[in-house]
């Protein structure tokens, strides 16, 4: 169920655009916020709400890697393995967190606290490796500092 | 919303240059198809005529003067003085990159193999495989258009690396089969599901080397209400979408053009046949009619309808307690010797309106002329409510299919366009692209309901009340109206009037009437609205029935009182159909005609029954009908066309093939049995040109020309309307079940679709079945004037809320298991107030 709240978020929303139907992904984004990521039963109702069949939705939901259509852990860290973080370590932070956690690229924690995903440049190149951890960047980083930040998570 | 499909009409014509020759083609039309239009080869796989321009193969790439790069022929639009190059050194090459990238991802070991050319000699058939490999294991070898292009643009090598997708194949729908290892990704299927035919079952989903083609959530064709009208396997260029029937017949001998047998729209198809044997139905790019679409009954139910096992294909006579299969000297001398010397009254004939013209028009002429009796009725009859009458003045009225597509207005009386009279949604629905206005009347929701502009959503049987309403506010404008008009129907008198405001000032009108409504319709209100628009400039009108030939069953006379052309009979001694199921006549002898109107066999004597399958109960004679594939014929649809019904099949007499003849051969033989005059036809083309001597405007020949007729015959008196519902009471529908062909039930016969279960069961809305504390698939009891009736509660989010829906057959055979609701059946038309209660099963 929508709650009120939130519809009165996607009404909002709706007089951005002179279709309703352009509202799609920020509408998407929005109910993914609230419930963190965008089940079936999700998906259905952004199609109501927009008047267009589920699979619309679905092809929309599935095409974009930052639409979830998989539950997400507490924590979404997502390792940027281009080559400016891989030259400077990138890599071995990937591996490292896929040790400490025993997760690998797009599995989550059995206690639903992580989820790993790899992504392409995070344009934060000069301070690479990054990590973004639930939107925020954590640069510069190598094991000691992971340790750390996973530290302070858990 | 994707592009509009660019279309050009009444265009004027511009010159173009087309590989350095002069050429001439309509304005707004794609190079693409300005190419088709001068006979000059653009390859393509993505593009469809019907289809809104996708760029996505790329194949159809061409240089254009003043253009950069390579413009794609199938999105870009001609414009005056324009040179095409369609064909050069670079574009070769580039269509042959890119083919080589398709085939680097689709099974084409074959393609590469060095003994390529011995397996096409040695090997004649393809090879039955789960999984396709390449083109010798693929079910679509020799009618691949991927195939066919490599051939043409002579690629036999792949310098990429090979990669298999490894998917499983779909084999759990019904009807076809799908190996997305095959596809392209050219996205025709999925435009076709969403553009055409408004479905929106299939998408793309993921993206990259992972997009694939499918519904939404991982759930089957079925969950995902597929319509399985078949569109998205006719134009899959590869063999990732195949019919599951006819997978493993390969490369088809050839194709007639015919029409389908099972509704009255009488659609173009292709008869596919392979050997000698009907292999596949595709539908025919006929505009007047179907347009290249077809619905699930016409794509797919057709092969199985004949070549089921339980056929019935030899002469069987009763003796005594056992059946023996006879010849036919045997069986027809025992059954004229049952029909000679009887009295009035001691005949009866039942016909089915599925059957060709020339075997209606002999049959009446059988009963009549060498009989001597007008004991002759027919299942049409149900089509037909209001009776006779009415409809030859409906039938009087321009009827036209295709002027639904070019309307300006539309109002869809009760019809649910997914799985009966689909054509007639695509067509709308092509009326809608180009800004029509959509009203639907209809207490049900349905596939056009959620896209219609207006959804006058009236109470159960109330919908001819509604349009009448309409009718009457259309001519006489807001002032004159009536308010009262849609007292007790369910609508607000704002929603009426806006709906009304919409279509008034259009040009062109089309309003089409389904079954279902006039079903529920026992005041006539339906037709009497229908009448008056009749006076409205542009209006046409397309009133729908199941029975395939009801039309030409009213016109030649296959019902008791009327005599071919709607001349009236005399009305001297004559049993019908009603009086047999009253009990009010017991007629010595009972001929069923490919009819099974019973569930257990009547009262007679003598039980005949003609058909191609057994009846559902015992016969003393049965003799062998051909089937619609295995005699030629015409038939009417509901326009008037007389449209030709191809044979394929051409079986020879023999222990397999059995000793089939056609309905109107086996009238003719017994008259000579008889030793009666006049009905000696050699073929089916005499009869038709009797017909056409005897029948004033029926023509001799296949002509295919809508005919309004002249209406000779009185309207009957007409019985009083519906009644709104009292509020504790549920309506009780009981509306014409369409899967109808002959005597059979065609859900009994195709698997397919009894796997759908579309006319199962009582149906209720689902909220409906949770007050009742029941679920899908629990025992209801229906009360219902004094009986109750016991069922299977079937949840339905379609149906109106508060009313219980039961499809009623025309055909009994095959549906043994619902006989339990036979007497609903009977509440022909008439809207009932019932009480349901339900019990959960335990």
């Amino acid at each position: 169920m929508i709650s009120d709240a939130t519809r009165a978020r996607i009404n909002e929303l709706f007089e951005r655009y002179p279709d309703r139907r352009s509202a799609m992904i920020p509408l998407l984004l929005l109910l993914q916020e609230e419930r963190g990521w965008l089940s079936p039963e999700t998906m259905r109702e952004a199609g109501e709400v927009l008047d267009l069949p589920p699979v619309r939705i679905y092809e929309v939901a599935t095409f974009y890697t930052m639409l979830r259509t998989r539950p997400c852990g507490k924590y979404l860290l997502q390792v940027c393995r281009n080559l400016s973080c891989s030259l400077v370590g990138g890599e071995g932070v990937l591996r490292h967190i896929e040790k400490r956690l025993g997760i690998h690229d797009g599995q989550t924690t059995p206690d639903g606290c992580f989820t790993l995903m790899t992504v392409e440049c995070l344009g934060s190149c000069g301070t690479g490796p990054v990590v973004q951890v639930n939107g925020d960047y954590h640069e510069n980083l190598d094991v000691a500092k992971l340790d750390k930040l996973l530290d302070s998570l858990t | 919303m994707s592009p509009k499909p660019i279309r050009a009409k009444n265009a004027r014509t511009i010159a173009i240059q087309l590989d350095h020759r002069a050429a001439s083609c309509p304005e707004g039309v794609t190079v693409l198809r300005a190419a088709e239009l001068n006979g000059v080869f653009i390859p393509s796989l993505c593009s469809h005529k019907d289809l809104s321009p996708f760029g996505g193969c790329r194949l159809c790439m061409v240089e254009i003067d003043g253009m950069r790069g390579y413009p794609l022929a199938c999105s870009t639009v001609v414009q005056d003085g324009m040179s095409v190059l369609t064909e050069t050194t670079a574009i070769r090459e580039m269509r042959r990159d890119i083919l080589e990238l398709m085939l680097s991802e689709h099974p084409s070991s074959c393609l590469i193999c060095t003994e390529q050319a011995e397996c096409r000699e040695n090997q004649y058939t393809i090879r039955k495989s789960g999984v396709s490999t390449g083109c010798r294991t693929c079910p679509k070898d020799g009618q691949c258009e991927l195939q066919s292009l490599v051939e043409k643009l002579g690629v036999s090598e792949i310098r990429h690396p090979v990669y298999y997708r490894g998917y499983e194949a779909e084999h759990d729908d019904p009807f076809f089969d799908r190996d997305y290892n095959l596809c392209i990704l050219c996205g025709r299927c999925v435009r076709m599901c969403q553009e055409v035919r408004g479905a929106s079952v299939l998408a793309f989903m993921n993206r990259g080397p992972k997009t694939q083609i499918g519904p939404a959530f991982g759930r089957s064709h079925v969950e995902a209400g597929c319509e399985f009208c078949g569109a998205c396997v006719s134009v899959c260029p590869t063999g990732a979408l195949v019919d599951k029937a006819s997978k493993w017949d390969g490369k088809p001998d050839g194709a007639e053009i015919s029409t389908c047998p099972f509704c009255a729209l009488g659609c173009q198809v292709e008869l596919h046949h392979k050997n000698g044997r009907l292999s596949k139905v595709h539908p025919h790019l006929d505009h007047e009619i179907n347009d290249g679409q077809l619905c699930v009954r016409g794509r797919f139910c057709l092969p199985e309808t004949t070549h089921h096992h339980e056929r019935a294909r030899k002469p069987v006579l009763k003796r005594g307690r056992y059946f023996r299969e006879v010849d036919w000297p045997e069986a027809l001398e025992d059954v004229a010797s049952r029909l000679r010397g009887l009295e009035a009254g001691d005949f009866l004939m039942l016909i089915s309106p599925d059957l060709t013209n020339e075997s209606l028009y002999t049959a009446q002429k059988f009963v009549r002329s060498v009989l001597r009796t007008n004991s002759i009725d027919s299942t049409a009859r149900w089509a037909l409510p209001g009776g006779t009458g009415v409809w030859s003045r409906l039938f009087s009225l321009p009827i036209s299919i295709e002027a639904l597509a070019h309307a300006d207005a539309i109002i869809a009386v009760g019809l649910d366009s997914r799985f009966y009279f689909s054509v007639a949604g695509v067509q709308i629905r092509r009326a809608l692209r180009e800004g029509a206005v959509l009203v639907t009347i209809d207490s049900r929701d349905s596939n056009l309901a959620r896209v219609a502009d207006h959804w006058l959503r009236s109470a159960p049987g109330m919908e001819g009340r509604v349009l009448r309403a309409m009718v009457e506010r259309l001519f006489s404008g807001d002032a004159g109206a009536a308010p009262h008009a849609a007292a007790g129907c369910g609508i607000e008198e704002v929603s009426l009037a806006k709906a009304v405001r919409s279509i008034a000032s259009c040009r062109s009108l089309a309003v089409v009437v389904s079954p279902s409504a006039f079903a529920v319709d026992p005041g006539g209100e339906l037709a009497e609205a229908l009448f008056r628009l009749e006076g409205r400039e542009q209006t046409t009108f397309l009133p729908l029935m199941h029975g395939t030939n009801t039309r030409g069953a009213l016109e030649l006379g296959a019902l008791g009182e009327l005599l071919p052309g709607f001349e009236k009979a005399d009305d001297a001694a004559r049993v019908s159909l009603a009086d047999v199921l009253e009990g009010r006549a017991r007629p010595k002898v009972l001929y069923l005609v490919g009819e099974a109107p019973f569930f257990e066999r009547p009262p007679c004597e003598y039980v005949i029954a003609q058909d191609i399958y057994l009846p559902p109960f015992e016969v003393d004679a049965f003799l062998p009908a051909a089937s619609f594939v295995e005699a030629e014929g015409t038939l009417t649809n509901v326009e008037g066309r007389v449209q030709r019904s191809a044979a394929v099949e051409h079986l020879p007499d023999g222990a397999r093939t059995g000793r089939v003849r056609p309905d109107w051969m086996i009238f003719s033989m017994l008259a000579e049995t008889l030793s009666a005059d006049g009905l000696h036809f050699a073929n089916a083309g005499e009869v038709l040109c009797e017909i056409s001597r005897r029948v004033a405007g029926f023509p001799a020949s296949g002509d295919r020309r809508p005919r309004r007729t002249s209406p000779t015959v009185d309207i009957l008196p007409r019985g009083a309307g519906a009644h709104p519902p009292a509020d504790s009471a549920r309506r009780l529908i009981a509306e014409p079940g369409g899967f109808r062909h002959r005597g059979i039930d065609l859900s009994h016969v195709v698997e397919g679709l009894s796997e759908l279960r579309l006319e199962e069961g009582l149906r209720l809305h689902p909220d409906d079945l949770e007050e009742l504390g029941v679920k899908d698939g629990d025992r209801i009891v229906v009360h219902v004037d004094g009986m109750n009736v016991t069922g299977t509660a079937r949840a339905d989010a379609d149906c109106a809320p508060r009313s219980v829906t039961v499809h009623r057959p025309h055909a009994y055979g095959g549906l043994a298991h619902r006989q339990g609701l036979q007497c609903l059946y009977r509440f022909d038309g008439r809207l009932l107030n019932v009480t349901v209660s339900g019990h959960r099963n335990s």
